[in-house]
Formats: C-alpha cells, structure tokens, sequence
C-alpha cells in the first residue's frame, strides 16, 4: 500500500505572455462594462429592477398593441408604429434619466476614473465608450418593441405576406427613429451627470427639465382652456385660437424636451401624431425641428466631451 | 496586439536605457510652480520618491503618466511620452493616494475589469485576475465586495490592479498611506517581493524615510520642485567622518571633559558627536569619559541616515 504524500509548490509570481489588444480591447471592456451597469447585471437585485421595469414598460404596450391590431373588426384604424414611439417615449425618457447617471457618476465619486485613465485610452475613449454602452441599450429596448410591434401587426393581419410587402418601409422608418428617441435619452442625461457624482442629482435634474419644460411650452405656445373651448357658440365658425406669445408661439412649442425628438419622428413616418405642440411645430419646415433636435442633442454631447477633457490638463 | 514581454521592454532591460526621464520638466499650476525645470532618471530596480508634502512627487507621476501635461521640458516613459502615446500606458501600473475602488463589484471582478482595460482579452484577464491577488496575499478574498475591506486590504487591491497586466514599472503614491505600522510594514514586504521575485521596477514616492530607507535601492529627493539629491540610497546611509558616544546619562557633562581636552562635541539626545580628526582622538575620548564618570553604552562611526539630506538642504 502507497504511503500518500503531499506537496506544497510555491507558484510565485507569474508573468503575462499573452496577448495584448491596446486600446481596442480597452474601449471594448468599458463599452461592456457600460452595459453590463445599465442592466444591472453583476449587481445587486436593486441594481435590477429599473431596467426590469423599463423592459416591461416597453415591452408591454407593443405586446398590448399587436393583440390590439390582432381583435380588431374590419375598418377600425390599427395602431401605428409612430404611435408605439409616442407611448413608450416619455417613459424611456424618465426612465433613462434614472439610470444614466449610473454610468459615469460611481466612477467619478470613486476615482476609478483616474485608473481608467492611466491605462491605454483617453478621456474620449472613456466617454464614448460609457455613451456608446448606455445607446445601446435603450436602441435595443426601442428597438425590441418594435419588432415586436412589427410581428405582431404581421401576424394579425389575414394576409402577413401582402402586409410585409405594403409596409416593409416601416422597418427603416422605425429604426432611423429609434435612433431618434434613443440619441436624446442617452446623450442629455449622461451630460448632465459629468456635473455632478451623486446619481440622485442627476436623474433629478434631468427629471425636472422634461417635467418644466412641457408646461412652459404648454403656457408659451398652446390656447388655454376657456379660450380653445369655452367661449365659442354652438353652431358658431371654428374661430382659430390665440396663444398669449402669439406667432412666437411656434417657437416656443419647441421648449418642450420630451417632444423634440418626436417632432422627428413625426417627420420621419411622415404622421401628425395630433398633439398641440406637433400642430404649433409643423408650421415650420421639417428643417427647423431636425435642427433643433440636432442642436440639442450635439449641445449635450460636445458638453459631455468636454467636461471629461479636464482630466488631461 | 502585440506580444506581452515585448521587445520594448527587453530593449530597454539590455541597453540599460531610463525608465522614466524627466528631461527640464515643468508642470505650473497659475502662479504655483510645482516642478521647477527638473531633470532626472529612473532605471531598472526600485526608486524612491522623497519630499514633504507639496514638494511636487504626485505631480511628476501623474506627468509620467499622462494624466497631465508639462508646462515645459518632457516626461518621457521608455522613450515616449506618455501624454502623446497611449499604447505606452499599456506598459505602466498607477496606484494612487486616495481610494480609487469601485464599492458595488467584488475584488476578482474589478481586477479582471482592470486587466481588460489595460488590454488583455477576457480569459487571460480573469486568469491574472487571481494571480494579481494571490500575489498580494488577497486570494481567499477575491469574491468578497470591495465595500467589505479594510484599509489594508483596500490598499492591496489598489496594489494588485496596478500589476494585474504585468507592468514593466509601477508607480507607487504614498503606498503606505493610512496603515497601521502592521500593515505599513506588510506593504514594504509586497513592495520589495514585488521587485525583487517579479522584477517590476517601482517608483515609490513617499515622504516617509524609513519607507525610503527600507525599500529602495536609488532616491531622488525633491523638494519644493526642484531635486536636491539623487543617487544610490547605500551612499546617504555609508559611515561618516563623526564618532557617535551614546552614554547612559550625562552628555552636558561628557562634552564639557571634551572640551577641556579641546574636542568639540555636539550633544545629540543621549549621544555626543564629535568629529574624527586623528586616531588619537579615541585615546581623548576615553580618558573624557573616565573623567566625566559617565557610562558608555556605544562608541561607533557614525552612519549616515536620509533624514541629513533634509538636514543638508538648502532653505
């Protein structure tokens, strides 16, 4: 019978002789990382339950849409993909408002930041990764209704293939979109958390300028209640409405922030989604909506890059 | 990609080339001068980094490392500037002062994190992950929350991020910072084993001597942005010219029966210094101590210590 024996090696210290992928594998490991944050995943159950709900809330009406069209008697007027986007917007708005400001506020309150920057990226790297990360997951979230939308519709109607082939155009449409909408709800929220490293600040602030701008371009731009609907005989000629701001009213119809990229999207799927400001808004050109939402999307990303440049002085 | 050992790095191992070269570097904050015009090498081995607070250590790593520019001059790492080349970083671990861990992830999580940051793909980076922290004696630790360490364990996970891709130099600030003098002395050992079995080289900044004196084999002393001394830490720590006679009691009494005999002896705590001029001043001393009736406990040459160079220096 052998005598059992053990025996004890001093592994020491090992050197890397692997690969080595620079600053590709960097950005890629914080893209990763970004999302990876976004969902939750790797956290707490905590860290869980607002992408949960989020996924849920854009999930379900595009779910609750497809049976809608599925029910529906011949005539009734289907659900649009545009009408999706004007559901789920607000909601991804709030929502992204909450969770963007995980992606870069920890860092900076931790310093993790100035390890990140030692290593083979720059600033840049860093931000456009974390932006890049967060992108990507509401376009999915966005984009998953949709699809689902799109099935849906498909398979409700009696004939998918004659439906493909009368609105395979949707399919663009919904994506150039989606990335509409998804732009926006990553890039302000992610600005506005580079000015401070607490999350709850962040998301508040983000929060309180969608919520006061829409009243604020609401007592700008729209008639009020006694004036659109009070005072006019029955019987009597629709007598136009006027706002207090007058033929300014138009330009002040664009402060409202959650509605900015749907006046896109409007122009995109060619729609009047029937909304007052939409109404206000579409006395412009289709330039002048595509250009402020430029405007207000390239704002918040030149100060998101911007801000993080500091760290190289 | 490109290989790990590299022949950079072996290049620079061979020709014995610096490190770091700090060639008329100048940082200005303002009107604040932080680094005033310097020039100075490290090479292979570990450096200390000696200066009071504000003496302009954090700002000459933080130059070597990007994350700032000169004003004038350059902060070369291997022969590029780390400012203008990123992919040089690749090569270069940072452990900075202040905390700098995340406090939601777990210790293995975090380094393979790091590890991938720095460039390596996953798999390898979760495989250094665990040599990293079994190299700083965290490895039974690795799944634990980094919210759940001490400070001496914290500062071991900052340690072992800095090595988790390998490096070929580290640069360490204020490595012992916030430890107890347990912990303190932990850290050197991880400092020294991290050199001499690894063969990282090191730069350690400190303003504490001792970590100086116990650690490193070259120095470099700056002190309000300028360097006052650089050289080998065995030539600040070598015998001098003076004879230290630590006696029981009784100095004030010891130097007055020296002076009598025309010995100028300066009392220092329990010890008294006098210059060696001849070998005949040992006779002198002797019969000085008989006479002042004072108990000897060492009569020896008296050695060096880094704390003469701030001694030295100019104000």
């Amino acid at each position: 019978m052998s005598e059992a024996r053990g025996e004890i090696f001093d592994l020491g210290y090992h050197h890397y002789d692997g690969p080595r992928q620079g600053r590709t594998r960097a950005r890629k490991a914080l893209w990763q990382d970004g999302v990876r944050t976004a969902l939750g995943i790797g956290r707490g159950w905590p860290s869980k339950v607002l992408p949960a709900l989020l996924f849920v809330a854009v999930v379900f009406p595009a779910v609750f849409m497809s049976l809608a069209a599925a029910t529906a008697e011949i005539g009734d007027e289907l659900p649009t993909h545009a009408d999706y986007y004007r559901i789920v917007a607000v909601v991804l708005f709030l929502f992204s408002a909450t969770i963007a400001p995980e992606l870069l506020c920890p860092d900076r309150r931790d310093r993790v930041i100035d390890l990140y920057l030692v290593r083979p990226l720059t600033a840049t790297d860093y931000v456009a990764a974390r932006w890049a990360a967060f992108l990507s997951v509401t376009l999915a979230l966005v984009w998953i209704g949709q699809i689902v939308l799109f099935g849906g519709l498909t398979l409700a109607d009696e004939e998918p293939i004659e439906y493909l082939r009368d609105n395979w155009l949707d399919v663009p449409r919904f994506l150039s979109a989606g990335l509409v909408i998804a732009i926006f709800a990553t890039t302000l929220p992610l600005a506005v958390s580079t000015f401070t490293t607490r999350r709850a600040y962040a998301a508040a602030i983000v929060i309180a300028l969608y919520l006061v701008s829409l009243p604020v371009a609401g007592v700008l731009s729209l008639c009020g209640d006694e004036e659109s609907q009070g005072t006019q005989a029955a019987g009597a000629p629709e007598e136009k409405c006027e706002p207090v701001t007058g033929d300014a009213a138009k330009w002040f119809a664009l402060l409202s922030l959650p509605e900015v990229p749907m006046h896109v999207s409007d122009v995109i799927f060619d729609e009047d989604s029937g909304s007052e400001f939409a109404a206000r808004v579409r006395e412009h050109p289709s330039a002048v909506p595509i250009g402020w939402y430029v405007v207000l999307t390239a704002g918040p990303g030149f100060v998101l890059w911007w801000r993080y440049r500091r760290f190289r002085t | 990609m490109f290989s790990a050992r590299a022949s950079l790095e072996y290049t620079w191992h061979v020709t014995a080339a610096p490190l770091l070269e700090a060639k008329g570097l100048t940082k200005r904050y303002g009107n604040t001068i932080a680094l005033d015009a310097v020039d100075f090498q490290v090479h292979a081995g570990v450096t200390g980094l000696l200066g009071a607070n504000g003496a302009g250590k954090s700002t000459a790593i933080k130059l070597f490392l990007g994350l700032l520019t000169p004003t004038e001059g350059s902060a070369e790492v291997m022969g590029q500037k780390a400012y203008e080349s990123v992919e040089v970083r690749a090569r270069l671990g940072y452990m900075p002062e202040h905390d700098c861990l995340p406090s939601a992830i777990n210790a293995s999580e975090f380094l393979a994190h790091m590890a991938q940051v720095s460039g390596l793909p996953p798999t390898q980076a979760r495989v250094r992950a665990a040599d990293a922290l079994r190299h700083v004696g965290l490895h039974e630790e690795r799944y634990r929350p980094l919210n759940e360490f001490s400070t001496g364990m914290k500062q071991r996970v900052k340690l072992a991020q800095a090595l988790v891709h390998d490096p070929v130099l580290v640069l360490l600030d204020e490595a012992t910072a916030g430890l107890d003098p347990g912990g303190r002395e932990e850290m050197l050992e991880l400092i020294r084993r991290t050199s001499h079995e690894a063969g990282i080289s090191v730069l350690l900044s400190s303003h504490l001597m001792g970590d100086i004196d116990r650690t490193c084999d070259r120095i470099i002393v700056l002190d309000g942005g300028h360097v006052t001394e650089e050289g080998a830490v065995a030539r600040f720590t070598q015998e001098t010219s003076s004879i230290v006679i630590e006696v029981d009691a009784g100095c004030e009494e010891l130097a007055a029966a020296l002076a009598t005999r025309g010995i100028e002896g300066k009392v220092d705590g329990s010890s008294v210094v006098v210059e060696l001029t001849d070998e005949a001043l040992y006779d002198e001393i002797r019969d000085a101590i008989v006479e002042a009736d004072v108990r000897l406990r060492r009569l020896a040459p008296r050695r060096g210590g880094l704390a003469d160079i701030f001694r030295s220096s100019p104000e």
